[in-house]
């Protein structure tokens, strides 16, 4: 990790040499000295964090974010991975359009895809509670639901030893949900709207797991280097630092970027 | 015999290990009750492992201008002390409210920048040479 982290374990230190109390956080910390070690990976959002803020920015058309397809499933399980990243970020799409019969659909199709990859079992009662609250409209328990598939689906891989994949399962919901974001804030820009894809983080940590996939049949698989490619070209468009603005031609072009993948992901044939 | 014996030891320190993490997780969530009731979501994903006194783990999340965040901690250790501190990408420390009750410590952030901030555990004081941690987070 970078050297940004390091400084922090030396203002620690020297907070505690300076008697103050023990339990006293310090101001500022100079995060450079953190040592790497001691960083946990990134916490990837799940696109209803992103989705409540542009609620509060405007009265987005949820409806008209929904794709008419879910995509085609091959027999390439990268691409299953990807596309179970995308139904799933696609379910909150759908819980914000609080369209009950949708996401019945998506609950019973992330069922049909953990089949195709042998982590139907971790899914099962997620995909069958999503279904029940769905009926009752209970939008805030379908999103939970929906949060907890996508852990547990990453759970179950990881069991399995598919670490890869699971990585390739957060990567298709990240891509989904910033097309969506994209789409949005480009039909009515607000500064506050753009600063939401600020994300360098998220962007570093994405490039770094598809660049050191343990799976060589993954590593090389077009799509996940597309996507490597794509993970390059939108990091100079997010902004350096945090809370600079990023100018409505960005938005247009991350969203050109992500809808390309997005569309060869749904449409890749077997 | 001696198969059976290692397969046992290992399933025993594996079941040990996972109850270590459990208890921490619970008063995690415990810790973030409170908030659900007042309307925020509590992320299924968790992070948590057992640190040394004076140990630090950091956690780096994306956070979003607009929302509003609860950092909750909980540790599996009795009368430890654990707190968790949140900096924003400059190293500025942004905790807006915190909380502690036992086992349990809450942040709250309203992050003034979309951006990455660090979640940092620290383990001040604790009977045990390991003190296991959980941290969940909440938004709204």
């Amino acid at each position: 990790m970078p050297n940004i982290l390091k400084p922090v374990a030396a203002a620690l230190l020297l907070a505690a040499s300076s008697g103050l109390h023990a339990e006293q956080a310090p101001e500022s910390i100079d995060l450079s000295t953190f040592p790497a070690k001691a960083i946990d990976n990134v916490v990837v959002p799940v696109p209803s964090e992103v989705f409540l803020v542009l609620d509060k920015l405007g009265n987005p058309n949820w409806r008209g974010e929904l794709r008419e397809s879910l995509g085609r499933q091959s027999g390439n399980r990268a691409q299953v991975a990807l596309l179970l990243g995308t139904v799933i970020a696609e379910g909150f799409v759908a819980v914000e359009a609080e369209d009950p019969e949708r996401v019945k659909d998506i609950g019973r199709r992330v069922l049909a895809l953990s089949k195709a990859i042998n982590v139907e079992k971790a899914v099962l009662e997620r995909s069958k509670s999503i279904t029940d609250k769905a009926d009752i409209k209970d939008w805030k328990s379908v999103r939970k639901e929906f949060d907890g598939a996508l852990h547990d689906v990453k759970n179950a891989m990881q069991e399995l030893g598919d670490d890869d994949l699971a990585q390739l399962v957060s990567v298709g919901g990240w891509i989904r949900g910033t097309e969506v974001l994209t789409s949005i804030v480009r039909k009515s820009y607000t500064p506050d709207g753009a600063e939401l894809l600020h994300q360098p983080a998220l962007l570093n940590y994405f490039s770094r797991k598809l660049e050191t996939l343990s799976n060589k049949r993954l590593a090389s698989d077009d799509l996940v280097a597309r996507i490597r490619k794509m993970l390059a070209a939108i990091r100079p468009l997010i902004g350096d630092e945090d809370g600079a603005e990023i100018p409505p031609e960005n938005v247009k072009k991350i969203h050109q970027l992500t809808r390309d993948i997005v569309v060869s992901i749904t449409t890749q044939e077997a | 015999m001696k198969r059976l014996l290692t397969a046992f030891l290992i399933a025993l320190a594996f079941a040990t290990a996972f109850a270590y993490v459990d208890d921490a997780l619970s008063f995690a969530h415990e810790a973030a009750l409170p908030y659900v009731k007042k309307g925020f979501s509590v992320r299924e994903d968790a992070w948590g492992g057992d640190l040394g006194v004076k140990d630090q783990q950091a956690v780096q999340a994306q956070l979003f201008k607009g929302n509003e965040y609860w950092f909750c901690l909980g540790t599996d250790v009795k009368g430890a002390v654990l707190t968790v501190n949140v900096y924003d990408s400059k190293g500025s420390l942004v905790n807006a409210e915190t909380t502690h009750s036992g086992r349990l410590t809450a942040v709250r952030i309203l992050p003034q920048k979309t951006g990455s901030y660090y979640a940092i555990v620290t383990v001040h004081k604790s009977s045990q040479e390991r003190t296991g941690w959980a941290l969940v987070y909440a938004y709204k």
